[in-house]
């Protein structure tokens, strides 16, 4: 499998496809830290809410990069489980990078407050990253060529899955556990006390779950079509 | 391999593409697929590699192996023809050897450090054959293979299926163009209708060779050197093939 997911990584960095939402996180990171030094949990908590669409866009384009006829190529190779794990995974080495990217950018122009509890917000930043990653690369994966078919429809799903984690994610929305919890995350990072365990624990539950369900969607799609 | 009772549509409300297959093919077997354009041929060898699945029915006893020859290779890739090659033998699992292998066999070797998107349609129809037989297939499906090759790569063809079917393996061919007299002994199926006629003769004009006794036609024949159009070629091809003549090379 290790072939197969260095080749989708070779092939959407060689492609230049990978220029655009490149482009994306670094307004977002001037957004994000252009006004001044913040608390590290704060900052990444926002980070973290920030890169959702972006990352799932990301992922949504590495898995189009490669031309249907190879994509089905690559299932004859290895079988059909294998080929699209390659894909998921190809895309979570590039989201994670994208994060490392991401985290480490503000200590090059001060955007971190370095006064106020570091290590905490440092770790639960890592924490709130990564209950990102996985479910935008779910949705991104949901709104692939492979799953929708049309571009009209991938674009639909990508769009209105971003929306709807924000709108659904806002304080007193009707139906929290409809998206992934990465409103909620943000807002248990924007506190000034650490957020006690139990709660990261609900959300890392939380994402747990809504992942589960997704994977096991996309997998299910993907049965169905070549 | 079996197909039992197959039936197949791109989409669940659409029309069937194929209803009602049922074929059989022995190990080591060489099946030419007929039918003209839209008759769902490709369908047919793509449901026959696994590429497809059936909407009913099922296909059983694939060999394990399966290598598919795409009717159009996916050029819009971002790595040379040897590169390409390399990574898919890295991701099937086949020795660094058959890609050096195959590159020499298939006369690849000065486009090695092309990338795909330059090559020409017939090149990058011999880098499709080379990445399916990076590890020998036990099922070969070839969809078109003849299509832009030159007339040194059309030779190639008939000696691959027949070291693919002397290791046991089976070889499916589709083909609209009459190049089928490359494959001797082969098995014929016509795609018509949607669904699968099982016929074992040409359904090709006999040939006078074949019509006289004892198959011994040959003595009598001569040989007659025809120049034609070069935009023509491949039709004058399978005209004189359908009035029964042996077309014996094409030069140029």
């Amino acid at each position: 499998m290790r072939p197969l997911v260095a080749m989708r990584i070779a092939g959407f960095v060689r492609g230049g496809r990978a220029l655009a939402p490149l482009i994306a996180v670094l307004v977002e990171l001037g957004i994000i830290y252009g006004g001044g030094a913040s608390p590290a949990a704060v900052a990444y908590g926002y980070s973290a809410v920030a890169l959702f669409p972006v990352l799932a866009w990301l992922t949504k384009l590495l898995l189009d990069t490669e031309p249907d006829v190879q994509r089905r190529l690559a299932r004859l190779s290895v079988g059909p489980a294998r080929e699209a794990t390659a894909g998921l995974l190809a895309a979570l080495v590039l989201s994670l990078a994208v994060c490392v990217a991401a985290m480490a950018a503000p200590w090059l122009f001060h955007g971190i407050d370095t006064s106020v509890a570091l290590g905490s917000g440092i770790a639960l930043g890592v924490l709130a990253h990564l209950l990102a990653v996985p479910p935008a690369i779910a949705v991104g994966a949901l709104a692939s060529r492979a799953v929708t078919g049309s571009i009209r429809l991938g674009v639909t799903v990508l769009a209105v899955a971003a929306v709807l984690v924000v709108v659904l994610g806002l304080t007193g929305s009707f139906a929290p556990w409809l998206v992934p919890p990465v409103m909620a995350t943000a807002r248990a990072l924007n506190d000034p006390a650490v957020p006690p365990a139990g709660e990261l624990a609900l959300l890392t539950g939380w994402a747990a779950v809504w992942c589960a369900v997704a994977f096991a969607g996309y997998g299910w799609l993907r049965r169905a079509r070549s | 391999m079996r197909f039992e009772q197959v039936w197949f549509r791109y989409a669940r409300r659409a029309d069937w593409t194929l209803h009602e297959v049922d074929a059989t093919v022995e190990p080591g077997a060489t099946v030419v697929i007929l039918g003209r354009n839209g008759a769902g041929k490709s369908t047919l060898l793509q449901l026959a590699a696994g590429v497809l699945r059936p909407g009913r029915g099922a296909v059983r006893s694939r060999p394990g192996v399966v290598g598919w020859v795409p009717e159009r290779f996916p050029a819009d890739q971002p790595f040379t023809a040897g590169d390409y090659l390399r990574r898919m033998a890295e991701v099937r699992g086949a020795p660094e050897s058959a890609v050096g292998h195959w590159i020499e066999r298939l006369l690849l070797t000065e486009h090695a450090g092309t990338r795909l998107a330059d090559l020409s349609k017939g090149t990058a129809q011999k880098v499709g054959l080379a990445q399916a037989l990076l590890v020998p297939p036990g099922l070969l499906v070839l969809d078109e293979p003849w299509e832009g090759l030159d007339s040194v790569a059309r030779t190639l063809i008939p000696d691959i299926v027949g070291e693919v079917t002397a290791a046991g393996g089976v070889v499916l061919v589709s083909d609209h163009r009459g190049e089928i007299t490359a494959l001797p002994g082969a098995l014929h199926w016509t795609v018509a209708e949607g669904t699968l006629q099982v016929t074992t003769a040409p359904p090709a004009a006999p040939s006078p060779a074949a019509l006289s006794p004892a198959g011994s036609g040959e003595e009598d024949e001569v040989i007659v050197e025809v120049a034609v159009r070069r935009s023509e070629a491949d039709r004058a091809v399978v005209a004189l093939r359908a009035s029964g003549h042996r077309v014996l090379g094409v030069r140029g």
